[in-house]
């Protein structure tokens, strides 16, 4: 059977399952690639099955341990401070409000290279301030979901940039101006999009009555130790990788969830875990299931189909064809977007600089993070602010993320001009 | 009445994951068991790497080094297959050489499976077979199909930075792909001993040239390449043009100086010796490979990379007939011996005499079956 018709077959399936017989997108995944395997006569390909679902297996611990951190924050009071102490300070300045949030959103994705990392934590402090001063939950949560995707693409660490990097032997140097020049412009502009209308100035009276409850005065500067922590840890492995300790993201977030417990509201630490990673479960199981899903379309190469496919686009459709597969791709994963499209792109685009096409691919790959079924940046913006269907947020994302497409393509085309201007 | 019920499919279900956890961590602990390798008769030693650095013994880094030494001294040199599991012509390279030749002046180091530790276990979403297999005389030898990197179950978590040994900045997985970690951490993580290991080693027997075995997704530039330092300059243009009358087109290209922990970087620079890297054009590690299989790996047809090569897309030629791993091995054979040739010819003192070796039109008429000992 040609490749082609074994993915638009496993598509089939895959939509059969989930949106007929309403079975869950990740065990929709794992029949649709264990039908992939049967139709690619592969039998049941139990060990590629298996091998697909642990792609994800750093992601997976990474968005339960950031789960945990969160709930900590919430059950222990700080999330209430934080909000409370933004609040007074911002109540009657909206552009500096905007600014700053969308800059403590992108500051963890900054650090980490992880938009999952960043709506999780410093999203989840600057959401509630924001939805006080009038923004809805979905745009909130497209602000947060938009902010994590600039910081995993703005410097200082753009995992995306490196792993094109390592399949061109393009050193991790010289990225900080045209990462810069794509980031900044889109976090400014996107904020205002997504906030200046809506917010409003309001009153000290008014902004009284939202307050929620301030646990400074109880407990301190230890209140906040936890966000310290985390991000003394996060920061250190990249400014001092010599002298800090690189204990990973998921042991950053234990370490910063444990030191939670005795800094604030005392509560049920094993029920906070538990809530967390039952809220995190779906999402958990959609990751196991699109790791099984491209493994199988790998192993019976429907994913070469797709490539060679793109990289067929006549040249005058080229961009195109980057403007749509990268964040198509991004479904799987914004990484694997970076690295199976990625690469083969900045090749077709060798006769430009390297270090601006990487630059401007990582923008538009880092959509990828909004695509359904995994979308990660959307789902966990959704969770944050407590919205059940995540598309009503991706749909609030769509013009930010044309924005950033147009950016990332428009960098893309004027890379010779800019190459003479940096 | 209901409660029962969930707990009787829940428990079913919990039965259902342990019975595929169990079959599948077969597979996956099949991969540890390591494919034998029949030294020929002259084999003088045989050593572990962890003779040249202590703390990776029992480890997972811990690797067999092939020693060949001749009656008369000459010049010392090592060969490395293996750095990345996933590029089968360095391996079997390497052990072609183990299994068939004599070494009669000058000493020889072969070290198959660089990375040992990338052999016990495949990519995932790669879709990689974990075997492929050559037919010899009285049987069928088998090898592993492994990964660019460490296993994780032997080196984890990965950092979300990686700053290697050389101060080169590389995602957080490059922490586990040996050919970006020398030279070396003596106390660092698994992947940086085995690079620090092979520094040692490489001092120790005063090793004068190194030829580290590759091959590259055809979609890569560099490809069907010498890499040379500028220590290993002449020898390698050297060797090029003495491979150009053998009929083979290689591409010369100089081992940048920013790029760091790369072999053919760090061991000139750290060790002061003339490092070589060799590439050839592997489509079952590419990100345009069709449908995987141990043929795509042995016979290296690809409808996508044909395809591609006629958009324009590749750096090397790639017809339907597709390039088979006979013809990759021999084009590592043959660059092995040109590069002895002119060893030779620029150090008469440093001169390596091997009796036996296969030869590369051979390799590429007959086969590679033909020079893998028989399985005992």
């Amino acid at each position: 059977m040609p490749e082609y018709l074994i993915f638009l077959l496993m598509i089939a399936i895959f939509a059969l399952l989930a949106m007929l017989l309403k079975l869950p997108i990740g065990v929709s995944l794992a029949f649709s690639a264990l039908a992939g395997s049967l139709l690619g006569g592969e039998g049941i390909a139990l060990r590629h099955l298996v091998e697909g679902s642990f792609g994800y297996f750093d992601t997976i611990l990474i968005i339960v341990t950031a789960m945990i951190f969160m709930k900590v924050l919430q059950a222990s009071g700080i999330l209430d401070t934080i909000t409370s102490l933004l609040l007074r300070t911002f109540y009657k300045k909206k552009s500096a409000l905007l600014l700053t949030a969308m800059f403590l959103v992108m500051f963890p994705g900054m650090i980490t290279g992880s938009s999952t990392t960043a709506v999780l934590s410093t999203g989840a402090l600057v959401a509630p301030v924001l939805m006080k001063m009038g923004l809805s939950k979905v745009k909130t949560a497209a602000l947060i979901a938009m902010g994590g995707i600039l910081g995993m693409i703005a410097p200082p660490v753009n995992i995306l940039v490196m792993i094109m990097g390592a399949g061109v032997d393009m050193p991790y140097v010289g990225l900080t101006i045209p990462l810069l020049i794509i980031v900044i412009p889109l976090a400014v502009a996107i904020s205002f999009w997504l906030g200046y209308k809506d917010i409003k100035i309001i009153e000290y009276e008014k902004m009284r009555a939202v307050l929620p409850p301030s646990y400074h005065q109880q407990y301190g500067f230890r209140l906040y130790l936890p966000l310290i922590v985390v991000i003394v840890l996060m920061l250190g492995q990249s400014i001092l990788p010599k002298i800090m300790p690189d204990i990973g993201i998921p042991a950053i977030f234990l370490v910063g969830s444990l030191i939670g417990l005795g800094c604030g509201r005392s509560f049920n630490f094993f029920k906070a875990t538990q809530k967390a990673i039952k809220e995190s479960t779906p999402i958990l199981c959609i990751l196991v299931g699109v790791g099984m899903f491209i493994q199988i379309m790998t192993l019976t190469g429907a994913r070469g189909w797709i490539v060679i496919s793109f990289l067929s686009l006549p040249s005058i459709f080229l961009y195109l064809g980057i403007a749509t597969s990268m964040p198509l791709f991004g479904a799987v994963s914004a990484f694997g977007s970076s690295s199976i499209l990625g690469v083969p792109f900045i090749l077709a685009l060798i006769d430009k600089n390297a270090i601006l096409t990487s630059s401007a691919l990582s923008a538009v790959a880092g959509l990828g993070d909004l695509m359904p079924p995994t979308a990660l940046a959307g789902i966990f913006a959704a969770q944050v602010v407590g919205e059940a269907n995540y598309f009503k947020v991706i749909r609030h994302c769509l013009m930010p993320a044309l924005f950033e497409l147009v950016m990332g393509v428009g960098v893309l085309i004027s890379t010779p001009l800019l190459d003479k201007i940096i | 009445m209901k409660n029962i019920k969930n707990k009787f499919i829940s428990s079913l279900l919990v039965l259902f994951i342990l019975v595929i956890c169990f079959l599948s961590a077969l597979k996956f602990l099949s991969m540890q068991k390591k494919e034998a390798v029949f030294p020929s008769e002259d084999l003088t030693s045989k050593k572990m790497l962890s003779a040249y650095l202590q703390s990776l013994k029992n480890t997972w880094g811990d690797t067999e080094i092939y020693i060949y030494e001749g009656q008369e001294k000459g010049g010392n040199l090592l060969i490395t297959g293996g750095a990345h599991p996933n590029e089968p012509a360095g391996f079997i390279t390497s052990v072609l050489l183990v299994e068939n030749i004599q070494v009669t002046k000058g000493k020889i180091i072969i070290v198959p499976r660089a990375n040992n530790s990338g052999f016990t276990h495949s990519d995932p979403q790669e879709g990689n077979p974990q075997r492929f297999s050559f037919e010899t005389s009285t049987g069928r030898r088998q090898f592993r199909y492994g990964s660019r990197l460490t296993n994780p179950v032997h080196q984890w978590p990965d950092p979300t930075l990686y700053i290697n040994p050389a101060g080169q900045k590389l995602s957080g997985t490059e922490s586990r792909n040996l050919n970006r970690c020398y030279p070396g951490r003596k106390n660092g993580r698994l992947t940086e001993k085995v690079a620090y290991g092979i520094m040692e080693l490489i001092k120790k027997e005063k090793i004068d040239l190194a030829i580290d075995l590759h091959e590259s997704a055809p979609e890569y530039p560099v490809i069907n390449a010498i890499v040379f330092h500028e220590n290993s300059e002449e020898l390698a243009a050297l060797a090029l043009m003495d491979l150009q009358l053998e009929g083979f087109e290689f591409s010369l290209e100089f081992s940048p100086k920013n790029l760091r922990g790369l072999s053919h970087r760090e061991w000139g620079d750290h060790a002061h010796i003339m490092p070589i890297l060799l590439e050839s054009a592997n489509a079952s590690h590419g990100r345009l490979k069709g449908k995987t299989s141990p043929a795509l790996i042995v016979e290296g047809k690809d409808k996508n990379y044909a395809k591609a090569a006629k958009l324009g897309r590749l750096f090397v030629p790639y017809g339907e007939e597709g390039v088979p791993l006979k013809l990759r091995v021999a084009r590592h054979l043959a660059a092995v011996k040109s590069i002895l040739s002119s060893l030779e010819e620029l150090h008469p003192e440093k001169r390596i005499e091997i009796k036996n070796m296969p030869s590369s039109s051979k390799v590429r008429n007959t086969g590679i079956g033909p020079f893998l000992n028989p399985p005992n």
